[in-house]
């Protein structure tokens, strides 16, 4: 409540809010232009003209500076990674706190341990150690952080916020609204909450454990869960927008997407094939392919695999394009799972089908072209089908806009109706967990903001940003840590996690690699 | 303490060192009034010893001659080092420099506000100029209220300056008031919108000898050369910016060492 107090005394003594807050030498220059041109126009003053009203103005300016900077607080310059992160963590604060085995804890994130195991970490990819040797290893550090939640309850409000979707956005929203007094109720239509990660997400890569102690967490804020069920067949949605001040969609993209090939029927649909799997329905496929090249196709292939199946994936594209994540790709071959890219599938028989070559330039854009008189066969005994998927949002007809493929069309998680937000795939289309937790919070926001009138730029402007204490760290010349797996032909045979968690040593040593390039590079 | 640092100290004193203004009290009127400074810096400072280009220029063109001196003296010193002189020896660019390093909120200028200072240089400075004959950019210029302003009406001691404050006077201690809020907030915030002799150095910053080089295999695009450059340039998309100053801080602290500068 430090910001709150400083905000106070700033209202009446300017700069004596930042000297509150420990910022001496700001507080002092604030008061010196202020105070000090006070003086300087008592000096010379020689009556009131029209440019007094420019010289008031100068001074409100200033007033009102002096406020917003004591609320706001001082910041570093955002990194690379923090700058990236889609769910708005700050990696380089918990780094540091790892690496400087200091007793500050992170501020609680919805789906923390959840992003450390499956996230795609474009951090990563940014990093500026990148550059020098190779990246810190942001996402497999999230291990060894301790997060707290906040102590801070707001007041309860007697707003109602319905939210659609248990997922990791709807979750997340509901988290961040909960806390602050809001009266959340959850409506989500399978019998277990997480969305893609209570049903989809085999427990090799994220065990249910983890996931319950992620939902309990969440929990702890005070918000109702209602599973199974299904707005449009239990609930009408007239019948929720009446009852509740706003409503919050985020029911994610779960309707396949059709190629248009014939004998597609005779394809499995890639979301059934984990669907069962994860629920432990025994699988036999056989020799099975899969189109497709995302984090589900290789999910399907890894979780086959364990089962005792031959994998083929089939990719329109080149290897390194894929969209899914490196590290379970790399895996993924590890542990088997043959890749079969720059082919597209023209023909699926039962028992065959027929692929035909292709033709792409590099990178994840541009023309896919098929080579003329290239078409192929290949035996095989199932075929599924993992190329992504478009939203269900029949439910929503009449009352909200959507683009051709049926996401939601949302400005700032606006939608066409004034009661009606819209956030996580159902907006953005198929994106990561980190997405829809960030998409997630910030539509939260946007819903406060609008239940308390308050204009947009406004509440942008009036969010506080988290001030790590951090110190800098020496440039070590380490090598990126090893990431330790469980044995390839152990992990083969069953459904247990793959990735083992390092001792607190090594993952100081990988933390202590960290820049911390806000206080190197991005000194004011 | 950088090199660039001391430069810009030095450079402030230099430009600044008639010492007997200071016992005597009027203004240096000597020899070296005639030559002008490569940057912003009244010559209506009771310490100046050199005039300001920009406040020449808009003499000239207020007595409607062709600048020939001021237009060479841009010409030379862009085509030599650019807006180099902006980052190195400009008193009031290095008092923006200290204002953002006050430790308070912090906000992002969007770019087009870059092209302003053109709008200023061609309105204020040239057309205003030569219809009214009058320097309005001076009348306006808020380092000119600093230094030359509120000095000279401090130091007043016959009393003649203080009957001459009216509503222009306030004004311009307003706008100083706004650019220095702003330069605390926003870096370098005069240099980058208004300045107009910045706006006459930028053009040349495409054809100087000196300029910055990108090695694009190199760049990982880390973005710490926008971070620490004073005016929020990202060098590493494009080379010739405008609002590049050459204060070569992004040389020193690119961690790959992709950016270097050469004088071809």
């Amino acid at each position: 409540m430090k910001s709150g107090k400083a905000t106070l005394i700033s209202t009446f003594i300017v700069g004596g809010g930042q000297i509150y807050a420990g910022r001496f030498w700001t507080g002092i220059a604030l008061a010196f232009f202020f105070y000090g041109s006070i003086a300087f126009m008592i000096i010379i003053w020689t009556g009131i003209n029209q440019a007094f009203w420019g010289l008031l103005a100068a001074w409100i300016l200033i007033w009102l500076y002096n406020i917003l900077d004591a609320f706001k607080g001082f910041r570093y310059q955002k990194p690379p990674c923090e700058k990236i992160c889609p769910a708005g963590i700050v990696p380089w604060a918990y780094i540091n706190y790892l690496a400087l085995d200091s007793e500050e804890r992170y501020p609680f994130v919805p789906f923390f341990d959840t992003l450390g195991r499956i996230c795609l970490a474009p951090c990563e990819n940014y990093c500026t150690r990148r550059g020098i040797d190779t990246p810190v290893a942001i996402r497999y550090l999230r291990a060894g952080v301790k997060t707290m939640l906040p102590e801070h309850k707001h007041k309860p409000k007697n707003d109602k916020i319905a939210v659609v979707g248990a997922g990791p956005c709807g979750l997340s929203a509901a988290y961040y609204l909960a806390h602050r007094g809001y009266k959340v109720t959850v409506y989500e239509r399978e019998e277990q909450p997480g969305g893609v990660l209570g049903i989809l997400i085999p427990e090799f890569r994220h065990p249910q454990a983890v996931l319950d102690q992620e939902i309990d967490t969440l929990k702890t804020m005070g918000f109702e869960l209602k599973c199974g069920v299904e707005i449009g067949k239990d609930i009408s949605m007239e019948k929720l927008l009446e009852d509740h001040d706003a409503v919050f969609i985020a029911t994610g993209v779960w309707k396949p997407i059709k190629l248009g090939i014939p004998g597609e029927e005779n394809a499995l649909d890639g979301f059934d094939v984990l669907k069962r799997i994860r629920k432990g329905e025994l699988y036999h496929l056989g020799r099975v392919g899969i189109i497709g090249g995302g984090n589900t196709a290789i999910d399907i292939a890894r979780s086959l695999v364990r089962e005792g199946h031959e994998v083929k994936i089939y990719y329109r594209r080149n290897v390194e394009d894929m969209p899914a994540e490196y590290e379970n790709l790399e895996e993924a071959q590890e542990e088997g799972v043959e890749i079969v890219p720059l082919v597209v599938p023209l023909k699926i028989e039962k028992n065959k089908i027929t692929l035909q070559k292709t033709e792409c330039p590099e990178g994840r854009k541009g023309r896919v072209k098929k080579v003329e008189g290239s078409e192929f066969e290949v035996e095989l005994d199932s075929v599924v089908m993992a190329i992504g998927q478009y939203p269900e949002t029949d439910f929503l007809k009449g009352l909200v806009k959507f683009d051709r493929n049926g996401h939601i069309m949302a400005k700032d998680g606006r939608t066409a109706h004034p009661k009606i937000f819209a956030g996580g795939d159902v907006v953005l289309g198929s994106a990561t967990v980190a997405h829809a937790v960030g998409h997630g919070m910030n539509t939260a926001r946007r819903i406060e903001a609008h239940l308390r009138h308050i204009p947009t730029f406004i509440a942008k402007l009036l969010r506080k940003t988290y001030q790590p204490k951090v110190k800098m760290l020496p440039i070590k010349q380490i090598e990126r840590i090893k990431i330790p797996h469980r044995a390839i032909e152990e992990r083969k045979g069953d459904f247990k996690e793959v990735e083992l968690w390092a001792s607190k040593d090594e993952l100081i040593k990988e933390a202590s690699r960290c820049l911390s390039c806000p206080l190197r590079y991005h000194p004011h | 303490m950088s090199r660039k640092r001391i430069v810009q100290i030095l450079a402030s004193i230099i430009q600044n060192a008639y010492i007997p203004a200071i016992f005597v009290g009027g203004i240096y009127q000597g020899f070296l009034k005639r030559g002008c400074t490569p940057i912003l810096n009244c010559w209506g400072c009771p310490l100046a010893l050199f005039s300001c280009p920009m406040g020449a220029l808009q003499h000239f063109i207020g007595l409607q001659l062709i600048p020939f001196y001021i237009a060479g003296f841009f010409g030379t010193v862009g085509m030599l080092v650019g807006r180099m002189t902006c980052g190195w020896l400009c008193p009031f660019g290095f008092f923006q420099d200290l204002l953002y390093k006050i430790r308070s909120f912090k906000m992002r200028l969007p770019k087009f506000f870059s092209y302003f200072k053109y709008v200023v240089l061609v309105g204020v400075a040239g057309i205003v100029a030569y219809v009214t004959a009058e320097p309005w950019f001076c009348k306006v210029c808020p380092d000119g209220a600093l230094i030359a302003g509120i000095p000279l009406v401090l130091a007043d001691k016959t009393g003649d300056l203080k009957a001459l404050v009216g509503w222009h006077y306030y004004m311009k201690i307003a706008i100083l008031l706004a650019i220095i809020v702003f330069s605390i907030t926003i870096k370098r915030f005069f240099c980058r919108t208004f300045c107009p002799v910045g706006a006459i150095y930028s053009i040349f910053n495409r054809f100087s000898l000196l300029r910055l080089t990108v090695d694009e295999k190199k760049c990982i695009e880390c973005e710490s050369c926008q971070m620490v450059c004073p005016m929020n340039v990202g060098i590493h998309r494009h080379q010739h910016d405008i609002d590049c100053i050459r204060c070569l801080d992004c040389v020193k602290i690119c961690p790959t060492k992709a950016i270097t500068h050469e004088v071809r």
